[in-house]
């Protein structure tokens, strides 16, 4: 699926490399980390893997450092900071620009029946619009069908840092299989637990006491630094579980 | 708005939960310190520590300037600490936050009023030139417990520094660099080392070697200087939160316990550094060539 | 020798490491990051350079080497990918050559220049870190002038004491001339005879034959320095994308 080539700001990406589309009417699809530089050439900007999607006619370099920079449709945790009229300002990553989250965007919110939110609420929202040129909103209901989809306020529980990479690998739909990721599959034969992952680098677990809790959190963070595979997951993970 | 972002309510309830069932949560035990990593660099007088993901550096370095005019017989000694972006995105270029000044409070009486470093000894011709001794702490990277790390690199650094040795004849002073003459490790008269204990619950439980996180939760702190000997330099309880008197006697008998452990370890990564620097064996004193 | 590292430092969102001839620096970026009011630019990222030096407080050395280095990045920063926000970096110097040359004296460098490339090449490594999109990398290096007109590159402390003049070159990946900062007497072909130097060094195409190449040097151990900047890369991606490669996932 994806053929890796590493490449560094500023080269520019040979066209015998772009996919070629099966369908003449897809256009080429850049993500992030490359720009199109009129009239044909398209040239990286961060340093990363360049992955390529034949199959939906995309093109994208990769990346597990930085700052999350929020996109529309991420799903994110964010800290509720402080409370005005109509919106809730909300922390997505610190040292930020506070994002706003409408008092009524959540499922069934009326002037009534609001929810009430505290400074330093967690919530599950997602963002609804980001462009470099405005302040982020951010939604805890999907507007198309007024349903909450498991957004809202997170009560109790904890969350835990992971790196961006891991959080997108996470949200994969198939985790196993295209994200690597085994822990949570394997820890859920044994214990019962809640999980939000959000794109910005955060996982908020929530489980029957607080040792589990910190199982599920510490073996993601363990795979996470320690970049293991599948079966070294599956490894980790039971040996954990026997230690608790 | 550069300030450190405080904890959500379900985080700071987690660790409050955690911690009453003697749980951290990195696994350590309450008393028990992160990795520690003291490393030197191929300079004389730096000093590089890692307690878990803490990171501060500390580089000693000296110049010949005049003497206070009220104090003809005493060097100078200056510890300057500041705050980067490099630690944490919350402190700002060129503006002392009081983080800051706790800091180097701190270290300027468990190092400097504490006579750990005798400033007579750095005296070179009374009234007219002393060493100024100057410790540059640079906090690399703050994930909690920077007292303690702070702490650990300068005396770490201080302990491991060669100050440059000079003779005098006829009034005039030589300074002699390191390949004429061997330079001499200071004057110091004891080891002392900072401990900070977050207490929980009124001081029920006390922890040892706090993350930021830990620390953020915590309903204050007490720092505790001392050297390995048992004799107490400082002891500062901060933090608001009302304490037993008898915590505090709690809280230096654990330190002091603590500060035995730090100092051997100072110990053995000195005998590595010196160790490496000595290569082949071939004792220093032989030729100042070697040590280089 | 050249030593790099990405990202040793954890609170920062990009940081690096940049050891070489002598000289020792790490670098940190935080960004996009919320601008001061006063700071702020409608249509691009502020750029903000912050050196502190291994010993002592910051001085007219520092602010113009600061000002040389905003210069370059601004231009080498994808600035209009984040308007309104602040890129900042901040630099620290670690060690330096002239640190040990002066006996009982801050360790304060006579000239500005040679710490030059190492500040700029660290900067490029922490951005690379951050994901900070950029329109190019950089390399630069230090090159002396003997004064038999030899040209030495990485020089020692004691070249540069006795050195005519110094110079600093860096370059785009494109292989075009970014920064040229010069000390010194020389003539137009002495700096002819550097450029090329420097550009062998940085980008690996020889422009022009340089016969007049020093003798102490060994030619063998030039490795261009846009190599090393590719291998730190490709080894921390490595290190994140263990998972895909990792023993178990390569046989299925």
């Amino acid at each position: 699926m994806a053929s890796k080539t590493l490449v560094l700001p500023g080269e520019t990406i040979s066209p015998d490399i772009l996919p070629t589309p099966t369908n003449p009417n897809l256009l080429l699809k850049l993500g992030p980390g490359l720009r199109h530089v009129p009239p044909s050439t398209i040239t990286s900007t961060i340093a990363g893997p360049l992955c390529i999607d034949q199959k939906k006619n995309a093109i994208w370099v990769e990346n597990n450092s930085g700052r999350y920079i929020p996109q529309p449709n991420d799903l994110i945790i964010a800290t509720v900071h402080h409370s005005s009229t109509d919106f809730y300002s909300c922390s997505i990553t610190p040292h930020t620009t506070f994002p706003q989250l409408p008092q009524l965007a959540f499922e069934g919110a009326t002037k009534k029946t609001r929810p009430q939110l505290n400074s330093g609420s967690l919530i599950y929202a997602r963002v609804l619009t980001a462009s470099k040129h405005t302040d982020p909103e951010i939604v805890c209901y999907n507007p198309s069908t007024g349903k909450s989809e498991g957004m809202g306020e997170l009560k109790g529980g904890m969350v835990f840092d992971i790196s961006l990479g891991l959080a997108r690998r996470v949200l994969m739909a198939k985790q196993r299989e295209d994200g690597g990721i085994a822990v949570l599959e394997e820890i859920a034969e044994n214990v019962a637990f809640e999980v939000a992952v959000g794109r910005n680098g955060k996982v908020w677990v929530k489980s029957g006491g607080v040792k589990e809790t910190l199982l599920v959190g510490r073996a993601l963070q363990e795979a996470d630094v320690q970049g293991l595979g599948v079966e070294e997951q599956v490894k980790l993970v039971r040996k954990m579980i026997r230690q608790v | 708005m550069p300030r450190e972002a405080e904890p959500s309510i379900n985080e700071r309830a987690f660790v409050l939960q955690a911690l009453e069932e003697n749980i951290r949560l990195d696994g350590r035990a309450l008393d028990a310190f992160r990795d520690i990593d003291i490393s030197f660099g191929d300079d004389y007088g730096v000093a590089d520590v890692q307690l878990g993901k803490t990171r501060v550096l500390t580089r000693i370095s000296a110049s010949i300037v005049a003497p206070y005019p009220d104090r003809k017989f005493d060097g100078v000694f200056v510890i300057i600490t500041e705050l980067s972006p490099l630690a944490s995105p919350a402190f700002e270029v060129g503006r002392q936050s009081d983080l800051e000044t706790h800091l180097s409070r701190i270290l300027e009486t468990t190092l400097r009023r504490s006579q750990a470093i005798s400033t007579e000894s750095l005296c070179l011709v009374a009234g007219q030139k002393v060493w100024s001794l100057r410790a540059d702490i640079h906090i690399l990277s703050h994930c909690g417990n920077l007292v303690t790390a702070a702490s650990l690199a300068t005396l770490a650094a201080l302990r491991q520094y060669r100050i440059p040795d000079t003779s005098i004849k006829g009034g005039e002073l030589t300074v002699y660099t390191p390949l004429e003459r061997d330079p001499i490790p200071l004057a110091l008269l004891h080891h002392p080392l900072c401990i900070t204990l977050n207490y929980f619950e009124n001081g029920e439980k006390m922890i040892v070697d706090a993350t930021l996180q830990e620390q953020q939760c915590s309903e204050g702190e007490v720092v505790v200087a001392a050297n390995p000997q048992g004799e107490v330099c400082l002891v500062q309880k901060g933090g608001g939160g009302e304490v037993d008197a008898l915590v505090l006697l709690r809280a230096v008998d654990m330190a002091v316990g603590k500060v035995r452990e730090l100092g051997k370890l100072v110990d053995r990564a000195l005998e590595k550094d010196s160790k490496m620097r000595d290569k082949g064996g071939i004792s220093a004193e032989l030729s100042a060539e070697n040590e280089r | 020798m050249v030593n790099v590292t990405l990202s040793p430092l954890y609170r920062a969102d990009g940081s690096a490491t940049f050891t070489s001839n002598g000289y020792s620096v790490i670098a940190a970026v935080n960004g996009p990051i919320e601008v001061q009011r006063r700071d702020e630019l409608p249509e691009e990222a502020a750029i903000d350079v912050a050196i502190r030096p291994a010993a002592g407080v910051g001085g007219v050395r520092e602010r113009h080497l600061e000002s040389i280095i905003q210069n370059t990045l601004r231009h080498v920063i994808l600035v209009s990918a984040h308007p309104r926000t602040l890129i900042q970096i901040t630099l620290q110097i670690v060690a330096s050559q002239d640190d040990s040359l002066y006996p009982g004296n801050l360790p304060q460098a006579a000239s500005n220049v040679p710490v030059l490339p190492a500040l700029l090449q660290a900067s490029i490594l922490a951005l690379l870190s951050a994901s900070i999109p950029l329109s190019m990398t950089l390399t630069a290096t230090l090159i002396s002038v003997k004064e038999n007109g030899g040209v030495a590159p990485s020089p020692s402390a004691q070249d540069l004491e006795a050195a005519t003049s110094i110079h600093v070159l860096a370059f785009s990946s494109h292989g075009d001339l970014l920064v040229v900062e010069s000390e010194g007497y020389f003539t137009m072909d002495t700096w002819e005879k550097v450029y090329a130097k420097a550009r062998l060094i940085c980008h690996g195409e020889k422009e022009e034959d340089s016969e007049s190449e020093d003798l102490s040097m060994d030619t063998e151990e030039v490795t261009k320095l846009e190599d090393i900047l590719k291998d730190a890369v490709r080894q921390k991606v490595a290190a994140e994308y263990r998972w895909k490669q990792s023993p178990d996932s390569a046989a299925t």
